[in-house]
């Protein structure tokens, strides 16, 4: 008996031991493994991002691919048997048939099946901006049109435009954090770090920043970027506008995590070294927000995702021919439209998906990295 | 006193040539004290019953001289009437007020004679004196509206005089063509208004504070209430001037409740709702409102292509500061035709208007039966032509694909449009994807309207435009358009004399016909305009969409024009039991 607890005393010490043995990011990633809808969500967001990167080779028609007699087109139907019964080894699409012009409303033309065939040749892009190629995914011969998600207003594939847009929209939050973090986390950092007038003077513009309604804000800057733009410097420029507004907020409170961090040893032990002071902030106390920098970042990107979509949504995004997801979704406005052509509102599935992985992602980094969460 | 003979000997010619057909014809309606009212033609219908309607955001003055805006407008048309009105259906000038009227040989004077026994809603007689004061209200400095400037010929007001209690004459600088489009402004009533009026508040007399009763008019209704952004109400004026065929005095319908609501969305969910009676159904809702039609109980009426256009404009301003280069294509009538051939007109139709439009190329709309013109220049949609015409015209397509002028450059613009109305958007974009086939690098910019008007009329610093002008039966009123010197001359406005030859015989071709009297002269004149728009295609034209309305199957009588829309004829209009 007694040994036996012996034995459980030192299993458990081990345990301990090799526990305060791996780094505290181990540690974070043992705990985030937990927490499987914060997997998921990253497990999302890993395939949302590679499909961004690729989005040429997975799109089956360009960017500004129309057939305009296919408008408002639904989705094409995936079929393994045809009208006859006959089971298909690969799965075809009907070509449309129009109906009616003027609803517009179309059917199948089930005379013919067109097979999807995998890895054609089509249109040349750069892979990664790289690799010359002119491969795609999937593809149907003409005039069967593989508009997997339906088409829009003009007879363009949504589904191939959704991955171009996707570029827009993912990346604009990950814009946004390099912009903003940078500059919230160096002003926040001086300004706890020196206090005083310094400290004052910056939380006074945060805090006048802070007062205007960001989104009309947002509505202002963004109406006088110069219509010429081309999609890619609008972006930027977006990113911009919202970083100038998102910085305050994310000052504020490194600056109160740098209040108490100064006054630790470690960083007196720095000073007392003679080490230069913006080494010190940068070297010894903003690694130690780390934790909460993380987490910030998981939940600002879905904010900027929102506002881009909120901004292109009104016209004042991203403009045509180039998309985002909300830009697609405007044109679900109008509720004649939404209740003719409701697959117009996958875009908007496409955001609540990505909002909602970054949200489980953040939620459950943030619990990782709290040691107060953390059971070993 | 040789005015008034003619004018006698053309009325007796008239009346001995209409004789023969006087045996035939019903003896014409008369009511006690109205001998000679004016005979609405249509079924006999029953007295009674509401109808109910609806209109987008509040009325700002119920003071018809001052009110500009449809919201204004739109309810004052119950209430006041001038002495003649435009018939919904065939478009013509028709006695109203004035039962007949008579030119002079050098058409400058025309003399009007009032119908008799005409009474205002409260009871008083109508005279020439309330006409004299209506025109001297409007052309007064301190008045500010709209018609004064209509109302000018030649720069210089038409001259007003009384002959008698009956009888108004109206003697202008010159000829003047449009006459009877112009003078039909409504007739406000003397004895309620003088006294504010000479007391210097014309201005601020019949604001919307004003008691509904004080309002008093001519017109089929008067209105009994009023409540800021929720309704008005009218009831039927039991003096009204005008009967049926069989000599009842009109109008059928006893009360009228107009619902205020705030956009158009909300005034589609109250028809639907059951809550008003008719609807303007845009092209892209027509599927939708023609499933519902058996379930709702409501018919939607078609009435062919509308005023309304969508076009094209490049700016061909030298104070706009744009490039010379650029300028010099836009100034090129061979560019102008080859964007022209490479409008998707058919495209357009489908994807904005859901089928329910007409490709248009000039600048009068069909919906005009007299003075449009069908035999001008078309551009069908063929890129093979447009490419060829750029080529005529010196522009060069590289091996890049990049369309390049004689000079080298390439042809790159920005196309403006507001961004609130989708159509535009959507119009400009599928222009922008077809010019991008030609080789040209067009970007799209949806600004607010306001940016968009004030780039037009102020800073001239635009590009290309798509734009959208409503248009009327005359096309005298488009003269601020396509007049050189005027002020919505859009790619070149306000030119101190004319930058090119066609734009001068535009000039003078409207003069023309702004000073010719005779209709059909007026037309040959117009036709000419029409040739040249097309051929120089300073505006290029998409499509005319087409203009239907819902309106619930109780009522009789509905004859929709897209001129007069559903209700033109409303004192006729009845409800079924």
């Amino acid at each position: 008996m007694a040994r036996d607890l012996v034995a459980d005393r030192l299993a458990v010490e081990r345990r301990r031991e090799a526990a305060r043995a791996r780094t505290p990011l181990q540690l974070a990633w043992r705990q985030l493994t937990r927490y499987k809808l914060a997997l998921a969500g990253g497990a999302v967001l890993v395939v949302l991002y590679v499909t961004m990167l690729i989005a040429e080779f997975l799109a089956p028609y360009p960017l500004d691919f129309s057939d305009r007699s296919l408008y408002y087109a639904p989705p094409v139907g995936v079929h393994f048997v045809d009208a006859q019964g006959r089971w298909h080894l690969r799965p075809f699409v009907y070509a449309y048939r129009a109906v009616d012009p003027s609803l517009p409303a179309y059917a199948a033309d089930t005379s013919r099946a067109y097979d999807i065939h995998f890895l054609v040749h089509g249109a040349p892009y750069r892979l990664l901006w790289l690799i010359p190629t002119d491969l795609h995914l999937l593809g149907v011969t003409p005039p069967a049109r593989l508009f997997l998600l339906g088409s829009d207003q003009f007879g363009r594939d949504l589904l191939s435009r959704m991955l171009y847009g996707s570029r827009v929209s993912l990346m604009i939050g990950v814009l946004v954090v390099l912009v903003t973090f940078p500059i919230g986390m160096l002003l926040g950092g001086i300004a706890g770090y020196y206090g005083g007038v310094i400290d004052n003077l910056t939380m006074r513009a945060v805090e006048v920043l802070a007062a205007f309604p960001s989104f009309y804000l947002f509505l202002t800057l963004a109406s006088v970027l110069p219509p010429t733009l081309s999609g890619g410097a609008r972006l930027f420029m977006l990113s911009a506008v919202f970083s100038l507004v998102g910085w305050g907020g994310l000052a504020r409170v490194i600056r109160g995590l740098v209040l108490s961090i100064r006054e630790m040893e470690f960083v007196l032990a720095a000073r007392a070294a003679g080490l230069r002071d913006l080494k010190v902030i940068l070297r010894h106390v903003l690694p130690s927000t780390s934790s909460y920098v993380i987490v910030a970042a998981t939940l600002t990107i879905p904010g900027a995702i929102l506002g881009e979509s909120g901004l292109s949504f009104l016209g004042l995004g991203i403009q045509e021919p180039s998309t985002s997801w909300g830009l697609l979704l405007a044109q679900a406005q109008s509720v004649d439209v939404l209740t003719q052509f409701p697959w117009l509102l996958y875009p908007g599935l496409a955001i609540v998906v990505a909002i909602l992985a970054f949200n489980f992602l953040g939620d459950g980094v943030r619990d990782a990295l709290d040691p107060r969460q953390r059971s070993v | 006193m040789r005015m008034r003979a003619a004018a006698l000997i053309c009325l007796l010619g008239a009346v001995l040539l209409l004789t023969p057909q006087l045996g035939a014809a019903p003896p014409h309606p008369s009511l006690p004290g109205l001998p000679d009212p004016k005979v609405m033609v249509g079924e006999i219908g029953q007295y009674g019953g509401t109808f109910l309607d609806s209109q987008v955001s509040d009325p700002r003055t119920f003071n018809p001289v001052l009110a500009q805006e449809t919201t204004s407008t739109g309810p004052l048309g119950y209430l006041f009437e001038g002495l003649v009105e435009d018939n919904g259906q065939t478009t013509e000038t028709e006695p109203a007020l004035a039962e007949s009227w008579t030119t002079s040989k050098d058409g400058r004077t025309w003399t009007f004679v009032l119908r008799q026994g005409l009474r205002w809603n409260d009871g008083q007689p109508v005279t020439a004196d309330d006409v004299l004061f209506t025109f001297q209200v409007v052309y007064d400095p301190r008045i500010p509206n709209s018609e004064s400037d209509v109302l000018r010929v030649a720069g210089k007001p038409i001259q007003v005089a009384k002959v008698d209690a009956r009888t108004v004459r109206f003697t202008t600088a010159e000829p003047f063509g449009p006459f009877l489009r112009v003078i039909g402004v409504p007739i406000i009533p003397r004895h309620k208004l003088e006294a504010a009026y000479n007391a210097g508040r014309f201005n601020q007399t019949w604001g919307l504070n004003t008691p509904p009763r004080e309002l008093v008019g001519t017109g089929p209704y008067a209105m009994t209430e009023y409540k800021n952004a929720q309704r008005m109400v009218f009831v039927r004026n039991p003096h009204y001037w005008k009967v049926d065929t069989a000599g009842h005095r009109l109008p059928y319908i006893d009360r009228v409740v107009l619902t205020i609501v705030p956009d158009q969305d909300a005034h589609r969910l109250l028809f639907q709702a059951g809550q008003t009676d008719s609807y303007g159904v845009r092209p892209r809702e027509y599927a939708e409102f023609k499933r519902g039609e058996k379930a709702g109980n409501y018919t939607v009426y078609d009435g062919g292509p509308s005023f309304g256009s969508q076009f094209l404009v490049f700016n061909q301003n030298p104070h706009s500061g744009l490039p010379a280069y650029k300028l010099k294509w836009f100034q090129t009538q061979k560019f102008r035709q080859a964007v022209a051939y490479a409008v998707d007109r058919q495209a357009i139709i489908n994807q904005v208007f859901a089928g329910h439009a007409i490709p248009e190329y000039g600048p009068e709309s069909p919906a005009d039966k007299f003075f449009y013109n069908p035999r001008v220049m078309q551009y069908p949609y063929d890129l093979d032509k447009a490419a060829r015409v750029l080529a005529e015209a010196g522009f060069k397509k590289g091996a890049d694909g990049v369309l390049r002028d004689a000079d080298g450059h390439p042809v790159q613009f920005v196309i403006s449009t507001n961004s609130d109305n989708k159509d535009r958007v959507a119009i400009a974009n599928i222009i922008r994807q077809d010019l991008t086939k030609l080789g040209m690098q067009v970007t799209l910019a949806p600004e607010s309207f306001n940016t968009l008007v004030n780039k037009l009329v102020e800073s001239f610093r635009w590009e290309a435009m798509v734009l959208g002008l409503t248009g009327g039966v005359d096309p005298h009123n488009g003269q601020n358009v396509w007049k050189s010197s005027g002020s919505l001359h859009m790619w070149y406005p306000k030119q101190p004399k004319p930058a090119t030859p066609w734009e001068a015989q535009i000039d003078r071709y409207f003069n023309l016909a702004a000073t010719t009297v005779d209709q059909n002269r007026r037309r040959a004149y117009y036709n000419q305009y029409q040739e040249i728009v097309a051929e120089q295609v300073p505006l290029i034209y998409t499509a005319i969409p087409n203009a239907y309305v819902a309106v619930r199957n109780k009522f009789g009588n509905i004859k929709f024009t897209a001129f007069g829309g559903a209700f033109w004829n409303f004192p006729v209009v009845f409800i079924k039991r």
